[in-house]
C-alpha cells in the first residue's frame, strides 16, 4: 500500500499520454543536454593554446614540411570555427575521426577499450549496490546494535580510503605476498585460452581490481539506504502490519524497503551512469586496459579527437542513465508529477 | 526452495573465481617473457614513435645493414655487402642468397627500392630524414643501388624498416593509406614476428625461421611475449616471482630490491639519453633576464649545480655525470672537456665569479642585481609537470641558486605548453631531457640558428658553430667528422646555455636464472634490451628447464571458497522457509 497523493496528480500520471508527454520532455531535455555538451567539449579542449601535432613529434627526427603538412591534413590550420563546423557534421554521422596518436579510427579505439571498463566497473556498480543496500537495510532494521555500528563503520572506512591505494595494498598483499592472484593484466600474456577457460582467467584476473571498487563505493548505498529506511521506519503503515501479525523480516522486505529504495534507485542509476568513465586510478593499479588508460594517454597528446571522442562518450551514459534514472523515479513514485 | 537456487548459484559463481585457470600454453614452447611500461600505439613502423614499438621493429623488419652490438658500427643485414662509387654518393649493395620473408616470398632488390623510393615520395615520417635524398636503383634480383643527391656521411648505414612490398604494395596507396594501415599481417624478416597484438595489455611474437642471421640453426627461443604493465610496482614483483624474464623501466627506487635477488642482474644502461637545465639564450623574441646574457652569470650558475646530489637522490647512483651534450647514442661523441675547463660544483667559485662581474647584492636582501644595482636577479625556472623528475630538480636548483645569491620563481607547465614557453622565449631556465638517435646529425642541428623557434630550445646560436655543422653534415672521413662534431660541442659547452647533468639510463633486470646470452648494446654501458638493434633476443638460449611462471599455491585458493560455500550455505539455508500464513 502507498500513500496517495491528490486524484488529478494521479489521473495525471497513470493515463498513456500523461506519462508519453513526461517521457518525451525528458528526452528533449535529454538530448538538449547532449547537444550541449557537444559544443562545450570542442571549445573546451582548444581554450588551451596546445599544438597536439608539433608535441607528438617533439624530439624525432622529422622534417618541418612534415609537420606541417600533417597539421593541414588534421584541419588544424583552419579557422576555429571551421574546424567546429567540422566536428559538428562529422559527429551527427557518428565519424568521431583519426586518433592522432594511432592514426586509427577514434571509435575502434574506444570500442576496444569499453569491455573491460563495463566488466570491471560494472561487476563492482552492481556488487557495491546489492551489497551496500542490504549491509544499509540491515543498519537501519537493527539500529544501534553492534550489527549497526559494524557495517556503519565498516563500509564508511573503506569509503574513506583512496581506492588506488586500497587497491595497492590487496595487490601486496594478495597477489604479490600470497600469489592467490596475478599482479597484471586482464588474462595471462599470451595465453590462447578460449572458452570458459578464458572466462575463468579473466575472472581470476578481475577478482582484486573488482573487489577493490566495490569496497569503495560499498558506504554510498549503505549509509543512504540506511537513512532512507529509517525514515519510512516510522511510518504508521508498518504499525499496522506488525499489528496483522506478520514476521519481521517480511514487514522489512515487503513493506518498509520498497518504499526507502527510492533515493537508493536514483543512486544506483546515477553511478551506473559513470561505469563508463572508469576507475582511472584503479585501472592503473591493477593494469587493466579499459577506458581509463585511453583517457590518460589521450590527454598525454592531447590526442584531439580520441578526447573528444571519449568525453562524448562519456557524456551520453552519464545523461542516458540520469535520464532512466529520472523515468524510473516518476514511474516508482505516484508522486512525482509529470 | 529458491534459496537453495540461490546459495548453489552464488557458491558456484564464487568457485568460479578460483578456479586453478587452466591456460592452453603449450609447455613445450620455450617463452622468453618481457615487462615493460609504455604502451604500443600502433605497430606501423611509418609512423610510431615509442620506443616499445621500436623494440617490435626491431625484431620484426631485418634491415638492410645492420649496427654491431658493441659501438654501432655498420654492418652487413640483409646485404651483404656494398661498393662505393660516384665519390661516395653512390653505394651499391648485394644481398644475401636466398632470403625469404616470413611467409615464404623472395626478398628481392625491389622490395628495397620500392621501400625506399615509397618512403621518400610519400614521405613516411620516420624514414623521411634517412631516405630525403636517396634514389633507389634495381640493379637485378640481388644488387640494388642507392644514390644520393648530396654527400651523405651516413652511407653506407641503411638501416629503415623493409616492409614487405607484396603485402603493402597494394594497401600503400599514399600517405593517409600507409598510415593508417594496422601493419598486423605477421609478414617480416627478422628474428622473430608479430603472432598477436592485444593493446593495452601484450605483443606476442613468434619466432621467423627464415631470418637470416640464424645461421642454419633452429632459433632456440620459440616466443617472445611483452607484457605492459601501468604499475611499475607490480612489473617488478613479477621478475622477482619468477613471472617474467626481464623488465625494462623500473622506477629507480626498486633497484635496491632487485639488486638483492642473486637470480636477478640490474643493468643502467646508457644509450646517450640525457638531462640537461636550459637557459634562454636570448635569440627569440621573449628575453630572459638581462643576467643571463652575460656567459660569465651562465657559468657561474654551472658552478653552482651540484649534479652528484642529484645522481644520489633522484636515480640512487645510477645516473653518470655528464659534462658536455651528448648528440648521439655512442658516447664517443662526446668531447673531452680539459679538467681547467669543466664547470664543476663549487658554489664559491660561482659566488667568486658573479662578484668579479660587478653582480653585487647591493641592498643586503639576499639576491644580487645587475652591476648598476637594478632589476635583481630573479629566474623564472619552468617545471614540466609532465616530467618525472622535474619538480624535484626544481626545488633543488631553488636552492643552489638561492645559495649563491640568485632567486627562483617556479612556474610549472605541462609539456606541451612548455613547448610553447620555450619557443616564445618567456622563461629564463627549465630542465628537460633528450634521447638523441645513433646519428649525431638531428641532434646537433637542434643548436643551430635554422632550429629557432622550432627545435633550438637553447634559444642561442653562434656562426662557428652552424658553419661546423654545416661541415660535418657532408665530411665523409669518419675521424675528421668526429673532430668537427666535438670542437661544436666545446662552443656549445663554452656558451653555458645547456647545462647537461647526466647520462639518463635505462633502468632494466633480468633473471640469470632463465636465460642466458644478455648483449649490452653499446658494449658494457649499454642496454641489454630497447636498445638502436636490439641485437639480444636472436642470441638468448634457455637455461636447462624453463622456470615455472608463479601462481598461487591453489590448495589454498578451494580452502577459502570451500569456506565461503559453507558459510554462505549455512547462512542462508538457515533461514525459515516463508510460510503461507505469512504471504500478503
Amino acid at each position: 500500500m502507498r500513500t496517495s497523493g491528490s486524484d488529478r496528480l494521479t489521473t495525471e500520471t497513470t493515463t498513456a499520454r500523461g506519462r508519453g508527454r513526461l517521457v518525451r520532455r525528458k528526452l528533449l531535455g535529454s538530448f538538449l543536454t547532449l547537444v550541449f555538451v557537444l559544443v562545450f567539449n570542442f571549445f573546451l579542449f582548444r581554450v588551451v593554446q596546445t599544438d597536439p601535432i608539433g608535441s607528438l613529434f617533439r624530439g624525432r627526427n622529422v622534417p618541418q614540411e612534415t609537420i606541417d603538412d600533417l597539421r593541414t591534413a588534421f584541419g588544424l590550420d583552419e579557422p576555429l570555427i571551421t574546424q567546429f563546423v567540422y566536428y559538428v557534421r562529422e559527429t551527427a554521422q557518428l565519424n568521431f575521426g583519426v586518433s592522432y596518436q594511432s592514426r586509427q579510427p577514434v571509435w575502434e579505439g574506444i570500442t576496444t577499450a569499453v569491455p573491460a571498463t563495463v566488466a570491471l566497473v560494472g561487476v563492482a556498480a552492481i556488487l557495491s549496490a546489492v551489497i551496500g543496500t542490504i549491509g544499509g537495510i540491515v543498519a537501519a532494521w537493527r539500529r544501534n546494535t553492534w550489527r549497526d555500528h559494524a557495517i556503519t563503520s565498516g563500509t564508511m572506512v573503506f569509503y574513506a580510503m583512496p581506492d588506488f591505494w586500497l587497491g595497492m595494498i590487496l595487490l601486496v598483499g594478495f597477489a604479490v605476498v600470497l600469489g592467490w592472484f596475478p599482479v597484471a593484466g586482464i588474462v595471462d600474456a599470451g595465453s590462447t585460452a578460449s572458452g570458459l577457460a578464458r572466462f575463468a582467467d579473466q575472472a581470476h584476473h578481475m577478482f582484486l581490481p573488482a573487489l577493490t571498487l566495490t569496497l569503495a563505493y560499498l558506504g554510498e548505498y549503505t549509509l543512504i539506504t540506511r537513512s532512507s529506511l529509517l525514515d519510512v521506519m516510522g511510518e504508521d503503515y508498518l504499525v499496522v502490519a506488525r499489528a496483522k501479525g506478520l514476521r519481521d523480516t517480511v514487514v522489512r522486505n515487503r513493506h518498509a524497503v520498497p518504499n526507502a529504495l527510492l533515493p537508493v534507485v536514483t543512486l544506483a542509476a546515477i553511478n551506473f551512469g559513470f561505469v563508463l568513465s572508469g576507475a582511472i586510478a584503479v585501472e592503473a593499479v591493477f593494469s587493466w586496459p579499459g577506458l581509463g588508460k585511453a583517457t590518460a594517454d589521450a590527454i598525454r597528446g592531447p590526442d584531439l579527437p580520441m578526447l573528444q571522442g571519449l568525453f562524448l562518450v562519456f557524456s551520453a551514459s552519464v545523461i542516458v542513465f540520469n535520464l532512466l534514472a529520472d523515468l524510473a523515479y516518476a514511474w516508482l513514485d505516484p508522486r512525482v508529477e509529470p | 526452495m529458491r534459496r537453495l537456487t540461490t546459495a548453489v548459484g552464488l557458491a558456484t559463481l564464487v568457485s568460479l573465481l578460483f578456479v586453478p585457470h587452466v591456460t592452453a600454453q603449450d609447455d613445450e614452447l620455450v617463452t622468453l617473457r618481457i615487462g615493460l611500461t609504455q604502451d604500443w600505439e600502433t605497430l606501423n613502423p611509418t609512423v610510431g614513435f615509442a620506443v616499445s614499438e621500436y623494440e617490435i621493429w626491431n625484431l620484426h623488419y631485418a634491415t638492410l645493414t645492420d649496427k654491431a652490438a658493441d659501438d654501432f658500427a655498420t654492418i652487413p643485414g640483409l646485404a651483404e655487402s656494398w661498393e662505393e662509387s660516384n665519390g661516395g654518393l653512390t653505394y651499391t649493395y648485394t644481398l644475401r642468397q636466398g632470403l625469404e620473408w616470413s611467409d615464404g616470398e623472395p626478398i628481392t632488390a625491389e622490395d628495397v627500392a620500392w621501400n625506399v623510393n615509397t618512403a621518400r615520395e610519400q614521405e613516411w615520417d620516420n624514414m623521411i630524414s634517412a631516405v630525403a635524398n636517396i634514389e633507389a636503383t634495381v640493379v637485378d634480383e640481388r644488387t640494388v643501388e642507392l644514390t644520393s643527391s648530396v654527400p651523405d656521411p651516413k652511407l653506407p648505414t641503411m638501416d629503415v624498416y623493409l616492409v614487405p612490398r607484396h603485402i603493402w604494395e597494394p594497401i600503400a596507396t599514399d600517405y593517409d593509406a600507409t598510415t593508417q594501415y594496422e601493419a598486423l599481417d605477421g609478414v617480416g624478416s627478422g628474428p622473430f614476428v608479430v603472432s598477436d597484438f592485444a593493446k593495452g595489455q601484450s605483443v606476442t611474437m613468434v619466432a621467423n625461421p627464415k631470418y637470416w642471421g640464424w645461421g642454419g640453426d633452429t632459433p632456440a627461443i620459440d616466443q617472445v611475449i611483452f607484457q605492459l604493465f601501468e604499475n611499475p610496482d607490480a612489473m617488478v614483483a613479477a621478475l622477482l616471482q619468477g613471472q617474467l624474464d626481464a623488465i625494462h623501466g623500473f622506477p629507480p627506487g626498486s633497484a635496491e630490491a632487485l639488486e638483492a635477488d642473486p637470480d636477478i642482474e640490474v643493468v643502467a644502461g646508457q644509450q646517450g639519453g640525457f638531462d640537461e637545465i636550459a637557459i634562454n639564450g636570448g635569440a627569440v623574441d621573449g628575453q630572459p633576464h638581462p643576467a643571463l646574457l652575460d656567459v660569465a652569470v651562465r657559468r657561474a650558475i654551472s658552478h653552482a649545480v651540484d649534479k652528484a646530489a642529484v645522481i644520489e637522490d633522484l636515480w640512487f647512483g645510477l645516473a653518470t655525470p655528464l659534462e658536455a651534450v651528448s648528440p648521439g647514442a655512442d658516447t664517443k661523441w662526446i668531447p673531452d672537456i680539459p679538467e681547467d675547463g669543466q664547470f664543476g660544483y663549487d658554489p664559491e667559485l660561482a659566488k667568486q665569479i658573479l662578484d668579479g662581474a660587478g653582480y653585487l647584492d647591493t641592498d643586503g636582501d639576499g639576491v644580487r642585481e645587475m652591476p648598476d644595482g637594478s632589476n635583481p636577479i630573479v629566474l623564472r625556472h619552468a617545471v614540466n609537470t609532465d616530467g618525472d623528475q622535474a619538480a624535484a630538480i626544481g626545488d633543488l636548483f631553488k636552492g643552489w641558486m638561492e645559495a649563491i645569491g640568485i632567486g627562483v620563481e617556479l612556474e610549472s607547465y605541462d609539456q606541451d605548453a612548455l613547448y610553447g614557453v620555450i619557443v616564445e622565449g618567456t622563461y629564463d631556465t627549465f630542465f628537460w631531457g633528450w634521447t638523441p638517435f645513433v646519428d649525431p646529425d638531428p641532434m646537433l642541428s637542434y643548436f643551430t640558428e635554422a632550429e629557432l623557434a622550432n627545435y633550438n630550445d637553447a634559444n642561442w646560436f653562434d656562426p662557428e658553430y652552424d658553419r661546423l655543422y654545416l661541415e660535418q653534415k657532408q665530411e665523409l672521413d669518419p675521424e675528421r667528422r668526429l673532430e668537427i662534431v666535438h670542437q661544436m660541442l666545446t662552443i656549445l659547452h663554452d656558451a653555458a646555455v645547456y647545462i647537461p647533468l647526466y647520462l639518463g639510463p635505462d633502468l632494466q633486470a633480468y633473471r640469470t636464472d632463465t636465460f642466458e646470452g644478455w648483449v649490452r648494446q653499446p658494449a658494457e654501458i649499454g642496454p641489454v634490451m630497447f636498445s638502436n638493434s636490439s641485437p639480444s633476443y636472436a642470441l638468448l638460449r634457455p637455461i636447462g628447464a624453463e622456470g615455472d611462471g608463479g601462481g598461487g599455491p591453489n590448495w589454498a585458493l578451494i580452502g577459502v571458497a570451500a569456506a565461503v560455500v559453507v558459510l554462505g550455505g549455512a547462512i542462508l539455508l538457515g533461514r525459515r522457509r516463508t510460510g503461507a500464513d505469512e504471504r500478503e
